[in-house]
């Protein structure tokens, strides 16, 4: 079909116009010339694997509870006890957690009234967490070398430790949610808290009082004596000079 | 320097074996020989002009022991005046060392006592553990580099730069990969702000149990930091502003640590830092690469940052779900309590120390806030019923340490020393019994109370907790 020069002409305009348009967004985009290049799939894939409450991010696979045994005999128990309970390296993993939380959804033991120590599946609120924690940072002395479905079983056997899961149980991606609504403290966290946002509001606030303002000495607490040189001799821990210097500490021998 | 440092004789524990008179510590006798130059015969041997210092040093004690004057205090004239006047001084009768002889600089030998420490039973791990910085000793707001405290969580790296990269993923318009040549060609920014640890003075909450500042308040430096601000970073891959509500920044350390940072806080202040007291990050602070977020507690600060992700909700993570809970009396936990509040503490005199001798001092100390400035701090000397405003040295900087004295002398008589500060909110810093009242006494975190150090008549300083 025949097109008049005028009719090119107009496309054309049109063509450079569409590129400048391009080339304008594409400045737009990179105002820092030379700086930073896109990531490839591969690269996110291998750092990218961090598993949210949503479980956004969380890996296809499976891991049994006996399969998760056999790995924490080898690789965590040493650290965490047999049954995640020891407290002699790290703060025990599990433990301190009834029915009647999982019930609930609240772990009594973490209220003001019990003198439990607090274990990890007490505070637990979310099993993304054990997964996410376990993946990325364990075992201590060479983490990230577990695979996904050796991370899927560790996470079951803890999981049944705790009584949450039956000896049987093969946790996967699919069913990982089931747990998650039976975690012991699902519910036990709030954002409700003046600590979040800089103009939050703070619990409680001092005075500005600067004249004969009560004060209660007779409670006054001390630093006990039987703490005497824990920290080192503090003299040892001042400038050896000038007229404020550090007390003599040291333990006797 | 360190080899040295260690074969030296004890020149300072001569020193310090001394006992008390007329309410002065007093040197031994035989103390005549000065401390510099024990050191140096040391170094050096005894030569020549050495021997002939020494000779004179035993005449002028003789002569000292003699008149009887042999209890004056070593800073303080002997009857024809002060020996360190009197003497030739040794440094200024001979060459001294040469340029460039420390290529990278030290502090003096005479400061050794000044280190991060430990505190015993804190954990098991040294990789996972706590170094303090030593607050007693330090001037100014700004903490050298070699003292900023360390908390780690599975042990430092020394990473090559060349092989560092920063990922930022998630809600961007175009993931992207940085390297650090790539992001130190960026507008970058130098700030100074302060870190808190979380749990800074957290062994406190139920009762005092640690002795010095440098195990109370410890987990607190001020730095001033260089980098490019985050939201620049995060607008060059085009974050979704409508829906990213918080950032993960992920470390490239063994714990991969990671911690959801608020959206706001990401956009405002935060900086991708690299630069610290205008040299490179040290290893032990997240060399070559760390996020500084103003005003949130230390953890938030992701050293080896290697990654940042954008969300529409938080991660979750372990740094934020099952610790870094601040645990109410009704067992609730709190989450995500990343703010550093309104806080303050006298650095000096402070708990273990001993006022040797009577007369002035100034009571010096710092406050901050991660809510911005500090506008005031109110010094009291009787345990909180008195107060007068103590001075602020300058700069007076949003999120950052401020250094404040107050003239004061001392009779010989007992006090209960604290400061409490004041932020640009209105907020004063609460009594521990005020903070206990609403989070009982099993908190961890975030423990602002105002701090009390008592004076003895022997001029020794305690810690203990008021009302």
């Amino acid at each position: 079909m025949y097109k008049s020069p005028d009719r090119v002409r107009v496309i054309f305009a049109w063509i450079w116009g569409a590129l400048l348009l391009v080339s304008i967004s594409t400045a737009h985009a990179e105002k820092f010339a030379g700086i930073g290049r896109k990531a490839t799939n591969h690269e996110i894939a291998a750092w990218d694997i961090d598993v949210r409450p949503d479980f956004q991010g969380l890996p296809r696979g499976s891991g049994s509870v006996a399969q998760g045994e056999k790995i924490w005999v080898a690789k965590c128990a040493s650290c965490h006890g047999e049954f995640a309970e020891s407290p002699s390296v790290f703060p025990p993993l599990v433990g301190g957690t009834t029915k009647a939380d999982i019930e609930r959804g609240r772990v009594a033991g973490l209220s003001a009234a019990s003198e439990n120590s607090k274990t990890t599946m007490m505070k637990l609120a979310t099993v993304s967490t054990l997964f996410d924690y376990i993946q990325r940072a364990m075992p201590f002395d060479a983490p990230k070398s577990l695979k996904v479905d050796e991370v899927y079983a560790v996470t079951a056997f803890m999981l049944n430790l705790a009584d949450l899961v039956p000896a049987d149980y093969v946790l996967n991606e699919k069913n990982i949610a089931e747990v998650q609504r039976r975690l012991p403290n699902r519910d036990g966290n709030t954002i409700a808290h003046g600590m979040l946002e800089v103009r939050g509001k703070p619990d409680v606030s001092g005075k500005d009082c600067m004249r004969d303002c009560p004060v209660d000495t007779n409670t006054m607490l001390v630093l006990p004596s039987s703490v005497n040189g824990l920290n080192g001799n503090l003299a040892d821990q001042n400038r050896p000079y000038g007229s404020i210097r550090g007390i003599e500490t040291r333990r006797a021998p | 320097m360190s080899t040295r440092r260690c074969c030296r004789p004890r020149a300072n524990s001569r020193f310090m074996s001394a006992r008390r008179s007329a309410g002065r510590l007093l040197p031994a006798p035989e103390n005549f020989i000065p401390d510099s130059l024990l050191e140096e015969i040391s170094d050096h041997g005894l030569d020549a002009s050495r021997r002939d210092f020494l000779r004179k040093s035993f005449v002028a004690a003789s002569a000292t022991l003699a008149s009887g004057a042999a209890l004056a205090a070593p800073d303080h004239p002997a009857a024809d005046g002060d020996m360190a006047i009197l003497q030739p001084s040794v440094h200024a009768t001979r060459l001294g060392y040469p340029v460039a002889h420390t290529p990278y600089g030290l502090p003096s030998k005479h400061e050794a006592n000044l280190q991060r420490r430990e505190s015993p039973g804190l954990t098991r791990k040294r990789e996972s553990s706590i170094s303090f910085t030593p607050l007693q000793g330090l001037f100014g707001i700004i903490t050298p580099s070699g003292l900023h405290f360390e908390r780690h969580h599975a042990g430092w790296h020394d990473i090559d730069p060349r092989d560092h990269r920063l990922m930022i993923n998630g809600l961007v318009s175009t993931a992207k990969v940085y390297t650090m040549a790539e992001l130190m060609r960026l507008p970058s920014v130098s700030r100074m702000h302060f870190i808190e640890c979380g749990a800074n003075s957290a062994m406190d909450w139920a009762s005092p149990a640690v002795p010095s500042v440098q195990y109370t308040h410890g987990m607190l430096s001020c730095c001033e930091f260089t980098g490019v601000p985050l939201s620049l970073l995060l607008e060059d891959c085009g974050i979704d502003k409508g829906k990213a509500k918080w950032v993960l920044a992920e470390g490239n350390d063994g714990a991969s640590l990671t911690r959801s940072i608020p959206i706001e806080r990401a956009l405002d202040d935060a900086i991708v830092a690299w630069g610290m007291n205008g040299e490179m990050l040290r290893p032990e602070n997240g060399y070559p690469l760390r996020l500084v977020v103003p005003g949130l507690q230390g953890v938030c600060w992701v050293k080896w940052l290697r990654r940042l992700e954008v969300g529409d909700a938080p991660f979750g993570t372990r740094e934020e779900s099952t610790q870094y809970l601040d645990l109410m009396p009704d067992g609730v936990q709190r989450q995500y309590t990343v703010i550093q509040e309104c806080k303050s503490v006298i650095t000096a005199p402070s708990g273990g120390q001993r006022l040797l001798d009577k007369g002035f001092y100034s009571i010096t100390g710092l406050a901050w806030s991660g809510r911005g400035k500090i506008t005031r701090v109110d010094v009291s000397v009787d345990a909180g019923r008195n107060w007068k405003t103590a001075r602020l040295e300058s700069p007076v900087l949003p999120k950052c340490l401020t250094r404040f004295n107050l003239d004061w002398e001392w009779d010989g008589k007992p006090y209960i020393l604290q400061s409490r500060a004041i932020d640009e909110t209105g907020h004063a810093q609460p009594k521990i019994a005020e903070l206990r009242a609403v989070r009982g006494k099993r908190s961890v975190y975030h423990n602002n109370a105002i701090q009390s150090w008592q004076v003895s008549a022997a001029g020794e300083v305690m810690n203990v907790q008021i009302s």
